[in-house]
């Protein structure tokens, strides 16, 4: 909103004590103007309103033409300097090659495909066509026959790259034959860039998400702390379920077997699973309780994910947890967790509804006064390691795995809440026992045939 | 003889085959100058724009100042992301100490959004608001 008086300081608030909040935020100087933060917004207050501030009216903000016309390097720099690219060379986008990434689909190019914005309700939603995402398909260097895939994206209107400050990547599962069809990669370096297909749908995510709805901009639409380099290319799983002993993820959320769909989800990203745990290289590995003991560890607020190989997969079949549901309900389990006033004031942030049962933590103190914020830590019984090996009895119902379409929790798109938000995929080849966990939650799951 | 005469044949072959290669990369590349005789113009094409189409904004006129807080009604209204809390509280504090005769509110938003209600009590009952995020 132009106009809108904003006053910035120092942050962040959080981890700082009250006497620091008030030194160096309050009676501290704004970061930009080296001015004191309260002269500033007293003026702010009092000072009367421009002539620039009394408008009213309608923007429109300027969009550049319809085309561009130059020497292929010239054309490169232009769309480098425009952020139409995310900083490597694209395909340029000519009408011709436009023209034939459309073959990959019967929808008209015209056609409204879907509104974005990153992931900030304060932010503007932009819409965008079928065509919009063709333009973005052929400068990623997808090929025509993803293009479905490209535009069952485009339809959820999730955001390759989120403005939060958290660093969230995107990513998505995909399951049923089109895994073949396009030749997706799920089996050595499956999440990884080593086919065209896993790679360039990820790239058209986000340079749709950059162009169809101005993601990515530092300082505006993008305020990723440190980053996540995951944002290069988000991580497209395509699941090898010839070698998974489980079903699809996309059947586990009620489609049929042998249905195209696309599960996308949102988070902080997944690393390798082997080192989360200090010489958890053993012999006699339990990889059901290695896996919950890190759910349980980092926390559920953005999910938990469990990105097996094929191998790990079948140890956690063999331990007893036959289904997926199962070895989720086990997963979700409550335990014991330190009780941290950090955990106190992460829960705070969403409220109960996030909140972990039995960890011991503390209700959110009601009300904001001054001073609160961290609930006080009672000693809450610590509800029952899992039992190694077994399913447990009476273990939390429900859970993303278990649930019906439209994901996990709430928000838009579905994405978070729910306790212990565990989801847990196949993927991958099986010469050695590997695999990755990390935090992220399954948002919306869409048909890809639909966009053919 | 006559094999070992093709084999060295057919390598030279493929070596030159090789460098006519490597200097038609290079050429593509713009590594290297083109041979007189032997420009290689780079031809202008045109591409499609490809960005979305964003909502038009409805710019609203910011509410009137105004020219002293004193005797005023003034809002902070805690939306409630980590530690707004405790920044409301301190700011309070401070507007205490130095503007006595200003009366003071507090009120808790949600992150994403001021309900309906409480902006229509704000239009209503303050003078001047702090809507603040901490994090």
């Amino acid at each position: 909103m132009p106009g809108l008086r904003i006053q910035y300081f120092r942050g962040p608030v959080w981890g700082k004590t009250n006497e620091q909040i008030r030194k160096m935020i309050v009676e501290g100087n704004n970061p930009i103007t080296g001015r004191p933060v309260v002269q500033e917004l007293v003026e702010k207050l009092t000072k009367p309103l421009t002539a620039e501030e009394k408008k009213t009216g309608e923007l429109k903000p300027p969009m550049g033409p319809a085309t561009y016309t130059g020497t292929p390097d010239e054309l490169q720099k232009l769309f480098l300097d425009n952020r139409y690219t995310d900083f490597m060379p694209v395909i340029l986008p000519t009408e011709e090659k436009v023209a034939e990434m459309l073959k990959g689909t019967s929808h008209k190019p015209e056609e409204p495909l879907g509104k974005m914005n990153p992931q900030s309700e304060a932010g503007e939603t932009w819409s965008y066509t079928v065509k919009t995402a063709a333009i973005n398909a052929v400068m990623a260097g997808a090929k025509p026959e993803y293009l479905p895939v490209i535009l069952a994206i485009g339809a959820s209107g999730q955001e390759g790259i989120s403005v939060s400050d958290n660093g969230f990547m995107s990513g998505a599962v995909i399951n049923g034959p089109i895994r073949d069809e396009i030749k997706l990669a799920y089996e050595i370096g499956a999440v990884g860039p080593f086919a065209q297909a896993n790679t360039t749908i990820g790239r058209a995510w986000n340079l749709l998400s950059i162009n169809g709805a101005n993601c990515g901009k530092i300082g505006t639409t993008y305020m990723g702390t440190v980053g996540n380099p995951m944002n290069a290319i988000n991580i497209i799983i395509a699941e090898n379920e010839r070698d998974s002993p489980f079903k699809p993820l996309s059947v586990r959320r009620g489609y049929k077997e042998g249905e195209n769909v696309i599960t996308l989800f949102r988070g902080w990203g997944i690393l390798s699973a082997a080192n989360w745990k200090a010489d958890a290289w053993r012999n006699d590995m339990n990889y059901a309780q290695i896996i919950k003991d890190i759910c349980d560890q980092q926390g559920s607020m953005h999910g938990c994910i469990a990105v097996l190989s094929p191998p790990i997969a079948n140890f956690v079949k063999e331990a007893g947890y036959d289904t997926a549901e199962k070895f989720t309900e086990f997963v979700r389990q409550p335990v014991s967790v330190p009780t941290t006033d950090a955990l106190n004031r992460i829960y705070q942030i969403a409220g109960d509804v996030v909140r972990p049962q039995g960890t011991g933590l503390a209700a959110a103190p009601a009300g904001p006064a001054a001073g609160a914020g961290r609930g006080a830590a009672p000693a809450g019984p610590a509800t029952g390691a899992a039992p190694a090996g077994a399913p447990p009895a009476g273990a939390r119902a429900g859970g993303p795995a278990g649930g019906g379409r439209g994901g996990a929790g709430g928000g838009r798109g579905g994405f978070g809440g729910g306790g212990i938000n565990f989801s847990v995929v196949v993927t991958g080849a099986s010469n050695n026992n590997y695999w990755m966990m990390g935090g992220m939650a399954p948002g919306a799951a869409i048909q890809i045939d639909k966009w053919r | 003889m006559k094999l070992r005469v093709a084999v060295i044949a057919i390598l030279c072959i493929g070596l030159f085959c090789s460098f006519q290669y490597l200097s038609d990369q290079g050429y593509a590349q713009g590594k290297k100058a083109a041979p007189a005789g032997k420009a290689v113009a780079m031809p202008k094409i045109t591409v499609l724009n490809p960005m979305g189409t964003p909502p038009p904004i409805q710019v609203k006129a910011m509410a009137e100042r105004p020219a002293t807080l004193d005797g005023k009604t003034l809002y902070f209204v805690n939306t409630g992301y980590i530690g707004t809390d405790r920044l409301m509280a301190e700011m309070m504090d401070w507007f205490k100490k130095n503007y006595p005769k200003t009366n003071l509110v507090l009120r808790s938003g949600s992150m994403s959004s001021i309900t309906p209600a409480l902006q229509a009590e704000i239009g209503e009952k303050a003078d001047a608001a702090i809507v603040g995020l901490g994090h």
